[in-house]
């Protein structure tokens, strides 16, 4: 369970986030909606420890999110922004240093058939991540993600660079997920129309279903 | 082998030398007078100011004076190391001070003690000249070092965020930055080294050959001294930059705004 209690954040000066509060249990699949620009991913970052509200307590699992606990934190959560930065070096080589850190060691990094699953060519594996497109990145960084084996997601505009089929792919392979909590922001109907999905509007501060 | 002693009108003579760069820099209008002028002038005060109080130094070789005197080297070297970084100085300046330090002082007493046969290991001639061309060494790879690792942070952040929500450890999120701070930081030295004695004829080689000794005492100086200058410059960029990171990052792993200034 992630929980935001009256959180106030805002960056020089400006306010991004007013007394904010929000529950998100366990298994629940959350779209949170709202103008582009408003905070949303910002949001996101609390839980991870990216960002401090200037006042109010996020929890994860009741432990409150601090310097000690968010390490910890870091290591359940599952987060693929719109923009990842993947680094340099081979796709390969990313994988190799991803299921080395020792957060990962538990889980068994095979690729290959995530990647058949979402459509990317084997090869891709020895292709520096330079050269990968927008759409091939975005779904990378969703392999990479489900290969960690993690109970909850962060999902900030990854279908954006997606085609129909492959953003239906995506969003029916997050949402049946039945244990898995999934934290949603997005603008796509995709995500927005399907009937297991709770939205959250942003700007209201309320559930809008 | 005596040094011969150049007379102060003669010294005078070189400095027509400096015709040749003054017509190319009006001829390509590179716009150098002025730094050039001022860098010569200042080159020539410092030394000639250098030169009086070092031998006032080799006279009175008191350990505290020498002792002392390494301690103001250190602070110079320190601020214009920061001072080409993005770090506010007062954050950083006393890990930069101590990293620098450490370096620079195991080295020099370690050679002092047990490779130069000294009866004194505060000797003035030894302890100032030797450290000084190690602080010289270790402050233009912090330069690169301190820099590179900040830099690469901040203009990486997107990718540093990803590292970190992938569950790395502090270390295991900052390994891949200071191995590369340290690979540039380096890398000079060991090209210099690669080439030496065919390419380059070192400073301090032709200042020994020239002071009278043999070369082959100038040969063993020089190897010493490049090993030297190898330890002291791993060493303090790496302390710079462990020792910084603690005051830089929170201890959430993120940058600390606060502490950069926002010029670069």
């Amino acid at each position: 369970m992630i929980s935001f209690e009256n959180i106030h954040l805002s960056f020089d000066g400006k306010n991004v986030i007013q007394n904010l509060s929000l529950k998100i249990n366990n298994g629940e699949k959350v779209v949170i909606s709202g103008k582009s620009g408003s905070g949303k991913s910002s949001l996101l970052s609390l839980p991870l420890g990216f960002v401090r509200p200037d006042r109010g307590q996020v929890f994860f699992d009741g432990i409150p999110v601090n310097e000690k606990t968010v390490w910890d934190i870091r290591k359940k959560i599952a987060c693929i922004d719109q923009d990842v930065s993947l680094g340099d070096g081979t796709v390969q080589e990313l994988l190799d240093f991803v299921s080395d850190l020792k957060a990962n060691t538990h889980s068994v990094f095979n690729a290959k058939n995530l990647m058949e699953f979402f459509h990317l060519d084997i090869d891709l594996l020895q292709n520096s991540l330079k050269e990968l497109s927008g759409g091939e990145r975005q779904r990378m960084a969703i392999v990479i993600a489900i290969l960690l084996n993690r109970d909850v997601f962060f999902l900030d505009e990854v279908t954006a660079s997606l085609d129909k089929h492959l953003k239906n792919k995506v969003a029916d392979y997050f949402l049946s997920k039945e244990d898995c909590t999934c934290v949603i922001v997005s603008h796509d109907p995709v995500w927005l129309d399907n009937s297991v999905v709770r939205v959250f509007d942003f700007e209201e501060k309320k559930w809008k279903h | 082998m005596e040094t011969l002693n150049i007379p102060v009108l003669s010294l005078a003579v070189a400095f027509i030398l400096l015709i040749i760069p003054v017509v190319i820099s009006i001829r390509y209008g590179l716009g150098m007078l002025k730094t050039l002028f001022v860098s010569i002038v200042r080159m020539s005060v410092q030394l000639a100011l250098i030169g009086i109080f070092l031998k006032y130094l080799f006279r009175w070789n008191n350990p505290y004076v020498n002792t002392g005197w390494i301690a103001v080297m250190i602070m110079v070297a320190v601020f214009s190391a920061v001072r080409s970084s993005s770090i506010k100085i007062s954050r950083i300046f006393l890990p930069v001070f101590t990293s620098f330090s450490v370096a620079t002082l195991t080295v020099v007493f370690y050679l002092n003690t047990f490779v130069i046969p000294l009866d004194n290991v505060f000797d003035a001639r030894y302890l100032i000249v030797l450290g000084g061309m190690l602080l010289g060494n270790s402050l233009r790879g912090n330069i690169v070092g301190i820099s590179t690792f900040y830099k690469q942070l901040r203009t990486d952040s997107k990718h540093y965020l990803y590292v970190l929500s992938l569950g790395a450890s502090r270390r295991e999120a900052l390994l891949p930055y200071l191995r590369e701070s340290i690979q540039l930081a380096l890398k000079p030295t060991l090209a210099s080294m690669a080439t030496m004695g065919i390419v380059t004829l070192p400073g301090m080689m032709t200042g020994v050959i020239l002071g009278g000794a043999s070369p082959e005492v100038a040969i063993k100086y020089q190897i010493l001294i490049m090993i030297a200058i190898v330890v002291s410059t791993v060493t303090s960029v790496v302390l710079t930059i462990l020792l910084t990171e603690r005051v830089c990052i929170d201890k959430c792993g993120i940058l600390r705004a606060d502490v950069f200034t926002n010029e670069k």
